[in-house]
């Protein structure tokens, strides 16, 4: 028995050795990406994360920043809020979720300083997992020990998987990644925006006499009052935004309301607005967007333009007390 | 609680190490295989705990009850009490609302019109399982194959066992109760053997299955949208998913059994390098063909009286076991159709043809070996889509399907599945060079050093991190 369970244990650790190596082995080796199974290693993937938080370290003291998923990096301009006399960063992210949130808040709120964030919330990010977007922070950002406890809060092999590739990458090879600004149609704007060469929704009714619901996650919304505190901590004023989906994506789902009706719960707790632009503005599932997701240029305009008309109601130099349900 | 999840990897090594703790006490050590099934299967549902003690009780009781009486009718009525509690919670729990639906499609087919609901009826799971294993109690009581037991404690833990108890293999008392009454010394090769069993088991699962799963799932669930290559691939990654699923977990009862000093039989024996159906049966599922060999077969008459009996008991078998799996007709069907792959060597005297594993003493098979291990796999693929379709209308335009001038076109998927069909032949040549063992992985035993025998199953753990199904997906065979 003894011998059995000392020889076990040997093996465990051989095994976690192997585990390790042969994961930077096939990892880095095998190129053939259907070949890589669980482990999801892109430097520079969809979404020019790796280039906009490159940015992040070099700006400084924003009016603006605005945090979320795909929605917010293709749906504020940096160049219309300029125009519109705000200076802001776009720290969004492939279907980044509250979790990713923290760590990005963690890592760059004390640098860019902002005097408002705008909070993107879609109710996609509060029902995911967070696998897809933490697998795109952990490639495209420097390693910390906030992506162990990030990896322990999602606990998917895929993570952890990557997690340990990362590690052995950053700690033995030297990093001569260079992305392309431009990549099929996406431009990277400075700021963070990503803009898509115009395009038009070729299937607007894509999600037409759909019925389904959200299936919220509690620990999402566990991570979001987190991220609230740190910046009430930090005294720093958020407003929250439902950024514009095409009518036949939104009213696909049935229980819009039941999210609405918690925003605003948020909202109130923390004096603040909570905006839904989905209704709100004259937008064409056709000709206003590229995809059912996704604001083209046209649209962008017309969506920043009247957010920017909300925020003129602001004064982002008073006190984090002072309530921001004003819009 | 399922064998490839996190709560088992903890549950095993903390009953592992209390029960060797309890080695001098017997008594002790069974209790506490008992208590740790009840735990095992309380974690999927609690209030059918209730359901297995009952089963327990009344088999319990009947064995003693048919020791204790002196005249055999009464034997025979205590024996089909057994049989009649046991099947009728079967039946109730697995086919009341088959049963309820095809009478009501009777009464429709002939202009009578009724008002029908079915019974919001959970299925437990494992049922069908631990219902045959504690029937060859009281029917091998009754045949005074065995003594019926006074140890409630041990007679318990035989029914419950938790390797075994949610999915097989379904054990013979007169095989695993004696088992309970012996003292257990821990034996370090066995223990051994067994991790390696569960190591291979898990891979069957984990790889294999669960990446086939996708893609038949995928296939099945669209079939209409698929060109003909595509549904025979289909087919094609069901077979290997049933396969790994099922032999997967037979592997890891078997293994987990090994480690507590428990020899369980033999359920899968490479069935899919058959070189006939009779030997393919003889190799699938074997705890519940010999089951109904020994205990529907040989009662019906078996082999003895002439060639009709032997066609018509075999069918009997073969449709039973269909339905077996499940209420549905497909499987019923599926059964059918096995049974009249199997009539051919039955006529001709043929169906005990191939004993010996292929290519016993060689490394490759000839090409007869090859054709008859290719026709029997096209023969059991083509089964496989009546066991895995909804209903029978989907299995036949599912066929349908596949007989169109796109069967010979390049598979609409083949680039997304390009690492499955890697990992299945991967998985096959592991399966052949081990296929004289007890299962595949045993051969590296005996041909490798200890080094490579540690890097060997290292990278067979690497593959699972790499390729295993993120969710965790239940065994198909809980279903049944």
């Amino acid at each position: 028995m003894k011998k059995f369970i000392i020889n076990t244990i040997k093996f465990l650790f051989f095994a976690s050795v192997f585990y390790v190596l042969g994961l930077f082995a096939f990892g880095y080796f095998l190129t053939p990406s259907f070949l890589k199974g669980n482990i999801n290693y892109k430097q520079g993937g969809y979404g020019h994360l790796y280039t906009r938080l490159k940015e992040a370290k070099t700006f400084q003291d924003v009016d603006l920043l605005f945090l979320g998923s795909s929605h917010t990096y293709r749906g504020f301009d940096n160049r219309i809020f300029t125009k519109g006399g705000y200076s802001s960063f776009n720290l969004g992210s492939s279907a980044q979720t509250s979790i990713q949130t923290n760590i990005l808040l963690k890592r760059y709120l004390d640098l860019l300083h902002p005097k408002l964030v705008v909070y993107e919330v879609y109710p996609g990010t509060f029902s995911s997992d967070g696998v897809e977007s933490s697998l795109d922070l952990m490639s495209n950002d420097s390693m910390d020990f906030s992506d162990l406890s990030m990896a322990l809060e999602i606990n998917n092999l895929k993570v952890y998987n990557t997690l340990f590739y990362d590690l052995l990458r950053e700690k033995l090879l030297t990093n001569t990644f260079v992305e392309d600004k431009n990549k099929e149609l996406d431009t990277y704007i400075s700021g963070g925006f990503v803009s898509k060469e115009m395009k038009y929704n070729s299937s607007p009714h894509k999600y037409k006499n759909l019925s389904r619901s959200w299936e919220l996650k509690d620990i999402q919304f566990s991570e979001f009052e987190k991220n609230l505190e740190m910046l009430k901590k930090a005294n720093i004023h958020f407003i929250f935004v439902y950024a514009p989906v095409t009518s036949n994506l939104y009213e696909s789902y049935k229980n819009n309301q039941e999210f609405d009706v918690k925003m605003n719960a948020y909202a109130e707790k923390y004096h603040t607005s909570y905006i839904n632009f989905n209704g709100k503005l004259k937008l064409n599932d056709s000709l206003h967007f590229y995809d059912a997701h996704h604001l083209n240029q046209q649209g962008v305009e017309i969506f920043n333009t009247s957010f920017i008309d909300s925020l003129k109601k602001i004064d982002l130099n008073s006190e984090f007390n002072d309530a921001l349900d004003v819009i | 609680m399922l064998f490839n999840s996190l709560d088992f990897a903890i549950f095993l090594p903390i009953v592992f190490i209390l029960y060797w703790l309890l080695k001098k006490q017997l008594k002790a050590q069974n209790f506490l295989i008992a208590v740790a099934s009840y735990i095992f299967y309380g974690m999927w549902d609690w209030r059918f705990l209730f359901l297995i003690l009952f089963s327990t009780v009344v088999d319990y009781t009947m064995g003693l009850c048919i020791e204790k009486s002196a005249e055999k009718s009464k034997k025979k009525i205590f024996l089909w009490i057994s049989i009649l509690v046991n099947l009728g919670f079967l039946g109730y729990f697995k086919y009341s609302n088959f049963f309820l639906e095809n009478f009501i499609g009777a009464f429709q087919f002939f202009g009578q019109e009724v008002n029908f609901r079915g019974l919001d009826i959970v299925l437990p799971v494992g049922i069908s399982f631990y219902t045959f294993q504690t029937l060859s109690y009281t029917i091998d009581a009754y045949r005074k194959k065995l003594k019926p037991t006074k140890d409630f404690i041990a007679f318990t833990a035989f029914v419950s066992f938790f390797p075994q108890l949610v999915a097989g293999p379904i054990e013979r008392a007169t095989h695993l109760l004696p088992q309970f009454y012996k003292k257990r010394k821990f034996d370090y090769s066995l223990a051994v053997d067994g991790m390696r069993q569960i190591l291979w088991g898990l891979f069957k699962k984990v790889v294999i299955a669960d990446n086939c799963a996708q893609f038949a799932n995928q296939i099945f669930n669209n079939s209409g949208d698929y060109s003909g290559s595509t549904l025979v691939l289909g087919a094609v990654f069901f077979t290997f998913q049933i396969y790994g699923d099922f032999s997967g977990y037979s592997d890891i009862a078997i293994g987990t059994s090994r480690l507590f000093g428990f020899d369980l039989m033999r359920n899968f024996a490479f069935p899919y390098f058959s070189r006939d159906i009779a030997e393919f049966w003889r190799r699938w599922h074997i705890s519940l063909s010999t089951w109904f060999r020994d205990y529907l077969y040989i009662p019906l008459g078996g082999s003895r009286g002439g060639m009709w009996m032997k066609v018509r008991n075999t069918f009997i078998i073969f449709l039973v076991s269909g339905f077996w799996h499940g209420a549905n007709w497909t499987f019923v069907v599926w059964g059918g159709l096995n049974a009249l792959y199997f009539l051919p060597l039955l006529l001709q005297n043929k169906n005990r043809n191939h004993i010996e594993v292929v290519a016993y003493n060689k490394n490759l098979p000839s090409l007869k070996e090859l054709l008859s291990m290719g026709s029997t796999f096209v023969l059991t693929v083509f089964a496989w889509i009546f066991f895995r379709a909804e209903n029978l209308g989907q299995a036949l335009s599912y066929i349908k399907g596949i007989f169109h001038r796109s069967l010979f076109k390049i598979p609409s998927i083949i680039e997304d599945c390009e690492h499955v069909l890697l990992l299945l032949i991967f998985f096959l040549v592991i399966e052949w060079l081990g296929r004289k063992n007890q299962f595949a992985i045993a051969v590296f035993n005996a041909k490798f050093t200890r080094p490579l025998r540690w890097v060997f199953y290292s990278l067979l753990i690497l593959i699972m991190a790499l390729y295993m199904v993120t969710e965790e997906t239940p065994f198909i065979y809980f279903q049944f």
